[in-house]
């Protein structure tokens, strides 16, 4: 979301003025992520809007005819991509906190894989429909929802990939160990790896709620 | 926290350095990114684009020899938008991260041609919106001019009826566009940061992003004209939607992307607000403007998505062949109605509340009085951003909804004009037994309290269900709309550029030719909408070219009356050559005597803003108030001397 902080940019500023300029920081960083979370909502909801108009809507019969479902093998496995990744960025979090660097870049790069081969499965999965995008109501937000995901794929793996590299600049300015350490950058950082972790869980929950939506009911 | 103990004294000039004296050719950055790189880009972007659809889907059944290829347009233009913003520089950081490098460093560009590129600075931006607002407002301008030359006489036209239509929707969607930015871009973000006290954005790369995504939403609805237009209205209701050709593109497009831009601006100065507040600015001393630009912020961010996702589906209606819009597929004209509402109505107060919030912070400054009732003010703007997404469906009353869902968003509907009415309330309040000062931004905040008086009243009414089917889609609802719009927001607009444009510029505005442009303004806005009630109820409807002709008598004062109002404006842009570069007057430091934050720091405002960064002592509305304390602790820096006590023993 930003660049290695590397404090305040005014050649004379007081050490108070560093300290508040690093606590807005932080506080911009979990404000955003937050903020983040509240459009990603909104944009799920008129998803699910469309889903719910349409369904009780039954335009022509059309909703839903013969119950054609999206490939459900598809579906699950990008669904069990998707929450792999929430769960590693979860893990590696947690693993941070606790001082093992080591871990939390193996399951952030784990959780990079994992995001990357959902979006491949959900790019796939289009040329695989059973159904032509505009022969029903669920066929067109069906079309509606992986764009979506994807668009959501990018941006969450992006977003992972990105703290990573920044993990690794921090290490190659700062020295080992300096995701851990009181250095403004550092606490950048961990601030960083805290909004994405909670983005990546609120992803993880809207996927299931289309899973259900879209395989399951 | 106190940020004021231990600080030095002696705080560095901040004094920009010295204009290069090198050649124009070899200064630095002339070979970095710049808008010219950013045009030829957006050019080799839609080229690119183009070919691609072509390639990929020229022989899908439905495109093949069917003469139009809407995968092609879509791509092309979305390509002219990667390409507009990778030219810039938007796009630098971005790319650099993912490969763990730092950002490229900014081109050291001083002087005008900073205007032209890809800049991170509060200021600059918000220079750069104001520019661009008005060109929007501009063309929009020349467009309402034409819409008014049609409508000069029932029987002899100078457009046939489509391209009548499509000026209508051309017009519209410009001008809702630039209504959305035309103060939370240039004054938002200009002054948010000043009258906070911070140094900063938030996220200074997303503010600057916000710009150049609304220049390339711009250019995309204006690539409507050469694909052939759209017949619409700005409301893009389907099924007309999905009947209209390649023009429909660039309206879902361009809504799609200026709202990728609006939410970006919005979440920059929401975080700003909410994190960057200087020592001491509790949310009680939060300056009136800055919470409308929180209300406006939060309805950016949240309501924009829902317009994100409508365009999306329409795009894939049009292109991949979708029917979420298409009611014999499966699909229902209606939803784009509800998403497209859904959005539209929070929209209507993204351009109420920044003019509310300019009113509520002039009045004082020109009445020499505290704000009346701040904190009704301030809850006011939330209440109607909270209650703004309860409203929607009253404009589905003449089109769909269950008529037993009518008394409910007919009672939402009324419930909003009670936090609005506070607004107002608060204005009058605060004007009440004062001696006001006739400046030209106080003259534009009367203007807006008039206008708006008509317009709300006009809401009220309309928000009845039997008001509402009787004259739904005539004059009456378009003179309401722009006697709202127009007649606050631009007229807030103004007022706030006359006010504040001598801390941005230097420059102080031509009072003499001001009077002239506010007097044409005012008088022809009035004698342009006001006959429009009358027209509508006589039964003209809107977007047709033609009307009864016992209409024409009052159709061409309003014609004569808008090319008046029209010209209001050219007064306006003399005014701006005239006083900036012709004949400038340097701006005194503070010359509304205002205790405004933003008028204590430096003229012209230094690079960081403040020297040091302030302790704000109590709210910035105490005039005339004997014994008031001092507005903030400057440390000894830039407007050290400047305080509440120091300002009223010189009141104007």
């Amino acid at each position: 979301m930003t660049d290695i902080f590397k404090g305040s940019k005014v050649p004379n500023a007081t050490p108070e003025e560093r300290e508040f300029e690093l606590r807005a920081h932080l506080g911009s960083i979990w404000t955003g992520g937050r903020l983040f979370i509240g459009m990603y909502t909104f944009m799920l909801a008129s998803l699910a809007f469309a889903y719910f108009y349409l369904r009780s809507s039954n335009n022509a019969q059309l909703w839903r005819p013969n119950h054609v479902t999206a490939p459900t093998y598809y579906g699950f496995f990008i669904y069990g991509f998707m929450v792999l990744t929430a769960i590693l960025a979860v893990y590696g979090q947690w693993r941070l906190r606790k001082g093992e660097v080591a871990d939390w870049q193996v399951a952030g790069w784990t959780g990079v894989v994992s995001g990357l081969l959902a979006l491949f499965l959900q790019i796939w999965e289009f040329t695989r429909v059973p159904f032509y995008p505009g022969s029903s109501g669920y066929a067109s937000t069906f079309i509606g929802f992986a764009v979506m995901n994807i668009a959501t794929i990018v941006v969450g793996t992006y977003w992972l990939e990105t703290t990573l590299a920044r993990g690794m600049r921090l290490r190659r300015e700062y020295g080992p160990g300096a995701e851990l350490s009181s250095h403004p950058a550092a606490q950048s950082f961990r601030a960083n790896v805290s909004s994405m972790t909670y983005n990546w869980g609120f992803i993880a929950l809207g996927a299931t709620l289309f899973l259900v939506l879209f395989y399951l009911m | 926290m106190t940020i004021s103990a231990e600080r030095p004294t002696e705080v560095a000039a901040s004094v920009a350095p010295p204009a290069s004296k090198t050649p124009w050719t070899q200064r630095p950055g002339w070979m970095s990114q710049h808008l010219g790189t950013a045009m030829v880009a957006a050019l080799l972007g839609y080229l690119l684009g183009h070919w691609f659809g072509n390639y990929v889907s020229a022989n899908y059944p439905y495109i093949a020899n069917s003469g139009q290829n809407n995968i092609a347009n879509t791509l092309g233009l979305t390509g002219m938008v990667l390409g507009w913003l990778l030219g810039i520089g938007a796009l630098n950081y971005p790319l650099a991260k993912l490969v763990g490098k730092d950002a490229p460093a900014e081109s050291e560009v001083e002087g005008w041609s900073k205007y032209f590129r890809y800049s991170t600075n509060h200021k600059v931006v918000g220079l750069q919106y104001v520019v661009g607002v008005i060109l929007f407002m501009f063309t929009g301008g020349l467009l309402a001019m034409a819409i008014r030359t049609e409508l000069l006489n029932p029987t002899t036209h100078v457009f046939g009826p489509g391209t009548y239509a499509e000026i209508v929707s051309e017009h519209g969607t410009v001008m809702m566009m630039m209504a959305t930015s035309i103060i939370v871009g240039p004054l938002g973000n200009y002054l948010v940061p000043l009258m906070i006290g911070s140094r900063r954005m938030a996220f200074p790369r997303i503010e600057a992003f916000s710009f150049w995504v609304f220049v390339a939403g711009y250019m995309v609805i204006f690539s409507a004209l050469p694909y052939g237009g759209f017949t619409t209205g700005w409301t893009g209701y389907a099924p007309l939607q999905t009947q209209n050709g390649p023009g429909m593109i660039s309206y879902l497009l361009g809504f799609a992307v200026i709202g990728l831009g609006m939410m970006a601006a919005g979440f920059n100065i929401a975080v700003t607000i909410i994190n960057y507040r200087a020592p001491g600015m509790t949310w009680s001393r939060v300056p009136i403007f800055v919470w409308s630009m929180l209300a406006t912020a939060s309805l950016l961010t949240l309501a924009t998505p829902v317009l994100f996702s409508a365009g999306l589906f329409g795009l894939l209606d049009k292109t991949v062949q979708t029917a979420f819009y298409v009611g014999e597929h499966g699909g229902s004209s209606y939803l784009w109605e509800n998403l497209f509402w859904f959005f539209g109505h929070p929209e209507v107060y993204i351009m109420a509340l920044p003019g509310f919030g300019i009113a509520a912070e002039l009045l004082p400054v020109f009445t020499r009085k505290p704000l009346f009732a701040y904190k009704v003010a301030a809850s006011g703007m939330i209440g109607v951003a909270l209650l703004s997404f309860f409203v929607w469906q009253h404009h589905l009353f003449q089109s769909g909804i269950n008529p037993d869902m009518r008394p409910l968003f007919m009672l939402t509907t009324e419930m909003i004009s009670l936090p609005t009415g506070f607004i107002y309330l608060v204005g009058l309040g605060t004007m009440y037994r004062a001696k006001i000062r006739w400046e030209l931004p106080m003259l534009f905040v009367m203007a807006l309290f008039f206008n708006f008086l008509i317009g709300g009243v006009t809401g009220v009414f309309l928000s009845d269900v039997p008001v509402n089917v009787t004259v739904h889609g005539g004059f009456f609802v378009l003179s309401h709309f722009h006697y709202t719009i127009m007649g606050g927001l631009l007229f807030a607009f103004m007022a706030g550029l006359y006010y504040w444009l001598p801390k941005m510029t230097g420059r102080m505005m031509n009072k003499s030719i001001g009077k002239v442009h506010f007097w044409m303004m005012f008088v022809f806005f009035n004698l342009t909408f006001f006959p429009m009630f009358i027209i509508g109820l006589l039964g003209q409807p809107r977007r047709v070219f033609t009307y009864a002709s016992n209409l024409q008598g009052l159709n061409d004062f309003a014609s004569i009356s808008a090319f008046l109002l029209g010209t209001s404006f050219l007064v306006f842009a003399w005014n701006l050559v005239y006083s900036l570069w012709i004949n400038p007057v340097k701006a005194p430091a503070n010359p509304w005597d205002s205790l405004g934050l933003e008028w204590q720091t430096a003229s012209p405002v230094p690079a960081h803003n403040f020297d040091r960064i302030p302790v704000i002592l109590t709210d910035p509305y105490h005039y005339s108030e004997p014994g008031a304390p001092a507005l903030a602790d400057f440390g000894g820096g830039a407007g050290a001397s400047t305080s509440a006590a120091s300002t009223e023993s010189n009141p104007a």
